[in-house]
């Protein structure tokens, strides 16, 4: 290639170019660290979950991975690799894979910031009576079921919990219906002990739809992080994870 | 009368030459030796730093752990699932617990099944490697009995073992052996390329075509060939293959799971994650050595299941491809395929390029790869998968567009790409 034709070819991406000078500075530091942006690395997440984890543009499916907790992340893609979790997608990527980079593979999309918009605008209306069921067992669970109010563990806004506990702002519908299923049908394990294994065999099966629905049209404009580690205690016991009944 | 003393005496003879032959392959197969499994306890073998170390290291190399552990499963326990034409088999529980386990097992016993395939439980199947391991000197067997005993006991039942009739029957496997299997003498590890490569490393297994049986014959001994089954073509291990690589550069490759030339993918890329990321500098370069003076052989022919055919010269081949290669693949693979800054392998002489299969192409098309982590690479690069992107018409179009410079018999169709979907893990 002449240098000609690199230059005409380079041209298009002069502002890229800029951008990337002026933030050079500030990745200087980081890149010494051996912690250059992972994103050249990671095209093979990039293809279902976004370039930057914000979620695929009209995904019906693939749930956002941007500024999930580094610690819930991380446990998933170990859960794949090791039949925690099954995704045939997901193990064939991480199968081979050791702790270290999924590690770092986790922080770098925990960095990211969340997703803004609901995943689901085309998802089925809710009536009026399903989103008032939804929203109860948002707010307030049903004690009479033994089940907590999804606010309890994953936050006020629902933005999570650091530094293990998921957002549920912005996912797709049919996805979180998936891992309710999943966690019924013990497809999906977390650490023991298995809260959402417990809360997914306790909530009634008419009604996960109404609450994975109503779910995946909230949006966090704001995108707003999970709450810091320890700003609150939820009620249920979860893997590793402090919990009330642990707490002095 | 005469007819009757006829027959009479034609069938004899041919009883006769069957009961000869009969004799002559059961010899050739060992005759009574392997089948005389020792009892007892046996003298006991050393277990010091030393020699577990060692012992730890061929395990690594033998990779017995992949073949040996389940997904998640405790290390070494047995129960991997082996899907064949036979049936489902299960890898045996490796470790010392007395009942499931080799905890009963001496030394001698130990030795007698990694020589000859047999064991207390009878002849083994062939999908253990017995026909490399029995080329290992008695020291470096001592050594891996030395470091399985040494881990801890799981009682893993695996489960039974699923085989159609007659693969079913240990009896069966006597046949088999007659006619497949010749006992092999150990090496001298002088040549300590070719003792990793033909012994522990039992690249054969997967690097071979297979023939009748099953079985490995010298004509496809590691002239590369298609893991039935796993949707997967190995390429040949000679000096012609090779060729693009120096001796460093497949050194480093073995131990990486990159080069220049190519990243491993595939059943390769858990080789090199749990066995050959653990090799020495020096072994690396002595197997590398070795590959590299393996003369070529002619390559057999292809043995494809259904999911593994390919169509040849029917079906739609699609015209587009240069274009789909422009939008989907240059950004990293540069505009000719020539690969970009290291990270991004040139496509011009990759394997899934230049095999005689377009399977490999379309497998990592469809699903794209992540290579392993190894000490040498630890941040990989991943490929992206296009399933979800091209219509199969197209991922069909941009592997002949990659490969079109093979032969025209090569070509992949529409259809055959959606017989070679699905992804097997195990």
């Amino acid at each position: 290639m002449t240098i000609v034709t690199a230059l005409s070819a380079a041209m298009p991406r002069l502002p890229i170019c800029i951008a990337l000078f002026a933030s050079a500075a500030t990745a200087t530091a980081t890149a010494a660290a051996g912690n250059d942006d992972l994103s050249d690395r990671l095209a093979a997440c990039a293809a279902c979950h976004g370039k930057n984890g914000e979620g695929a543009q009209g995904s019906e499916y693939y749930p956002h991975l941007a500024g999930k907790p580094a610690g819930y992340l991380f446990e998933q893609l170990r859960g794949f690799r090791d039949g925690r979790r099954i995704s045939t997608m997901m193990t064939w990527f991480v199968q081979f894979v050791d702790d270290t980079y999924l590690q770092e593979i986790a922080e770098h999309y925990s960095k990211e910031l969340p997703r803004t918009r609901a995943a689901d605008t085309g998802a089925d209306m809710l009536t009026d009576e399903r989103r008032a069921v939804a929203e109860r067992l948002v707010q307030h669970g049903d004690p009479g079921r033994g089940l907590p109010a999804c606010i309890e563990c994953h936050g006020q806004a629902l933005t999570g919990l650091e530094p293990g506990i998921p957002a549920l702002l912005g996912l797709p519908a049919d996805y979180v219906v998936a891992q309710f299923g999943a966690w019924r049908n013990g497809v999906r394990h977390g650490a023991p002990p298995d809260c959402m294994h417990d809360v997914a065999n306790a909530i009634a099966v008419e009604d996960i739809r109404a609450v994975a629905t109503w779910l995946s049209q909230q949006s966090n404009i704001d995108s707003a992080r999970p709450a810091p580690a320890g700003s609150f205690v939820p009620p249920k016991a979860c893997g590793s994870l402090p919990h009330k009944d642990a707490a002095p | 009368m005469i007819v009757r003393r006829l027959i009479l005496w034609t069938t004899l003879v041919v009883l006769a030459l069957v009961v000869v032959a009969a004799c002559v392959l059961f010899a050739r197969q060992g005759g009574f030796a392997p089948f005389r499994v020792p009892t007892g306890t046996g003298p006991p073998v050393a277990n010091d730093a030393t020699t577990l170390a060692r012992g730890e290291y061929l395990v690594r190399l033998g990779d017995c752990a992949a073949c040996h552990t389940t997904r998640g499963g405790v290390a070494f326990a047995g129960g991997h699932a082996f899907d064949t034409d036979y049936g489902t088999l299960y890898s045996s529980n490796l470790t010392p617990d007395r009942e499931k386990g080799l905890g009963d097992w001496s030394a001698d016993e130990f030795r007698h099944a990694m020589r000859y395939g047999v064991s207390r439980r009878g002849p083994l199947y062939p999908v253990f490697p017995y026909e490399h391991f029995a080329r290992l000197t008695d020291a470096d067997i001592d050594a891996i009995y030395a470091y399985l005993r040494a881990l801890v006991p799981s009682a893993n039942t695996p489960p039974a073992n699923r085989l159609a009739f007659p693969a079913n029957s240990r009896s069966a496997l006597i046949v088999w052996r007659m006619l497949y299997y010749r006992p092999a003498a150990p090496m001298s590890a002088t040549d300590r390329g070719q003792y990793l490569v033909e012994g522990i490393g039992h690249c054969a297994m997967c690097h071979s075509t297979r023939a009748a049986g099953d079985s490995v014959p010298s004509k496809g001994y590691l002239a590369g060939g298609i893991l039935v089954g796993s949707g997967w073509y190995a390429p040949p291990l000679d000096a012609d293959s090779l060729r693009r690589y120096s001796s460093s550069e497949l050194a480093d490759f073995l131990r990486t799971g990159t080069s220049p030339h190519g990243t491993v993918y595939g059943p390769m890329a858990e080789v090199v994650y749990s066995s050959l990321r653990a090799l020495t500098a020096a072994d690396a370069a002595s197997m590398a050595d070795y590959l590299k003076r393996i003369p070529p052989h002619a390559p057999p022919d292809m043995r494809l299941s259904a999911r593994e055919r390919f169509g040849g010269n029917s079906g739609d081949f699609g015209n587009n491809g240069a274009e789909i290669f422009k939008r989907a693949c240059a950004e990293c693979h540069g505009d000719n395929g020539e690969g970009k800054g290291g990270h991004y392998p040139a496509l011009t002489n990759a394997v899934a390029t230049r095999a005689p299969t377009p399977i490999n192409a379309v497998r990592i098309v469809l699903y794209g790869a992540m290579p392993p982590t190894t000490p040498g690479n630890p941040r990989p690069y991943s490929m992206p998968p296009f399933a979800q992107q091209l219509s199969s018409a197209e991922i069909a179009a941009v592997v002949n567009y990659i490969r079109r410079n093979e032969p025209q018999a090569s070509r992949v169709a529409a259809s055959d790409v959606e017989a070679m979907a699905g992804i097997v893990l195990d």
